[in-house]
């Protein structure tokens, strides 16, 4: 497997033909998905193939419409990058010789925190995917940071493109766009797709998923209709000017929680202050937090999309 | 049983990848990714149900759609690379 992984990366540093690099990288981030769900980290596995496999190509490929399919020749020699990766790969490898072995029991990654984590988080956050609890409740102040990372990254790509105006880049008639099984077909998908999103952001407290992988699929739904129909009848459903607009909101959900368990009297985001009930006030808490982190995602995967598809490629 | 199921699927998804990879046309190509994509998802069903890995099924759904919608973005990118200026690339492949 991760022969396989190796052999990928390598073909796709050789390879100048960025659209099969691409397509390469699919693979590469579908296999890593697999061997996440060996390692029974299902909730990594299910963002790896989410945002690996699916949005991150899906936004090359437009991105590759924008820059041209053929890598252009480097102008400087290998020899200075090749230096500086040796040794930074050496001193990674180097440090890789003091760590533990992988599931070995005395790892202080198993002594730390993760003990009370596994054994108090049902009793103190009330939630079967301990991952949840973790991500939401336990480690709240990170997966805020998390959030904002997201929001400022999208805000960056906002203003170096702009959301894009052209409507005719990506006209609503085309060959491929006219096919009308394609036309049905979407049609009746998204709607499928837009309540599997919400069920991964719903369900996120009891199984695999939450709103960093709803957020996506959202997007996706989206993304999805823009290649079917164009961009200007995703653009009369979802007006571009809303997405910032959109992924600031998730934030402010996000902080709003926070700054009212605050206004309570409790620690920033301590959700227990929520309501009567600690147990209840958690739920609704992560609850809140998960639909903050959904819409900022959302907004901002679909806000990049947009942005790329919405111009004109240079020539 | 399952195994049976396992090496057949793997068998096959070796197959679409041969055709990926040699395919004359473009077509083909795409075709042989869509066909690997699917076979994937059934995999990864079978799979994780035979290695008792919880929630397998939502990630094989995940990904049939994720499948979807990156065979639709290719088809488009071929086709903005076809009804244009393609002409300063020159690749056919």
């Amino acid at each position: 497997m991760l022969g396989f992984l190796l052999l990928i990366a390598v073909a796709a540093i050789r390879l100048r033909d960025l659209f099969a690099v691409v397509m390469l990288f699919g693979i590469y981030s579908l296999l890593t998905a697999v061997l996440f769900m060996d390692l029974d980290a299902v909730d990594v596995a299910f963002t790896e193939a989410a945002v690996g496999a699916g949005v991150t190509t899906v936004l090359m490929m437009s991105s590759l419409r924008l820059v041209g399919r053929w890598e252009k020749r480097p102008m400087h020699g290998p020899l200075l990058p090749l230096l500086v990766v040796t040794i930074t790969g050496g001193a990674l490898i180097y440090g890789l010789s003091d760590a533990p072995l992988l599931g070995d029991a005395s790892a202080p990654a198993h002594h730390h925190v993760a003990p009370r984590y596994l054994q108090q988080g049902l009793a103190e956050v009330g939630m079967p995917n301990i991952v949840t609890a973790v991500l939401a409740s336990y480690r709240g102040y990170d997966t805020f940071g998390e959030t904002f990372v997201i929001f400022t990254a999208g805000l960056t790509v906002l203003m170096l493109l702009g959301t894009g105006s052209a409507t005719d880049v990506r006209p609503a008639h085309s060959p491929i766009a006219d096919q009308i099984v394609l036309r049905v077909v979407v049609k009746f998908l998204i709607p499928f797709v837009l309540l599997y999103a919400l069920y991964v952001q719903f369900h996120g407290d009891y199984g695999a998923g939450g709103g960093f992988q709803a957020g996506v699929i959202f997007a996706t739904a989206f993304v999805l209709y823009v290649l079917v129909f164009g961009n200007q009848a995703a653009r009369d459903v979802m007006p571009a000017v809303w997405l910032p607009r959109l992924a600031a909101a998730g934030v402010l959900v996000y902080g709003g929680v926070g700054t009212f368990s605050l206004l309570l009297g409790k620690p920033f985001l301590d959700y227990g202050a929520l309501a009567a009930d600690p147990l209840d006030g958690q739920h609704l808490g992560v609850l809140l937090v998960e639909i903050g982190v959904g819409i900022t995602v959302f907004a901002v995967v679909l806000g990049i999309f947009y942005a790329l598809s919405g111009r004109r490629r240079i020539t | 049983m399952l195994t049976a199921a396992i090496i057949a699927i793997i068998v096959t998804m070796m197959l679409a990848l041969i055709r990926a990879f040699q395919g004359p046309t473009e077509y083909d190509r795409m075709l042989a990714a869509n066909a690997f994509g699917t076979k994937t998802v059934l995999l990864i069903a079978i799979g994780g149900h035979a290695l008792s890995w919880h929630s397998h099924l939502d990630v094989a759904l995940l990904y049939a759609m994720v499948n979807f919608v990156g065979t639709i973005a290719v088809m488009r990118f071929f086709e903005s690379r076809a009804d244009g200026d393609c002409g300063e690339e020159g690749g056919t492949l």
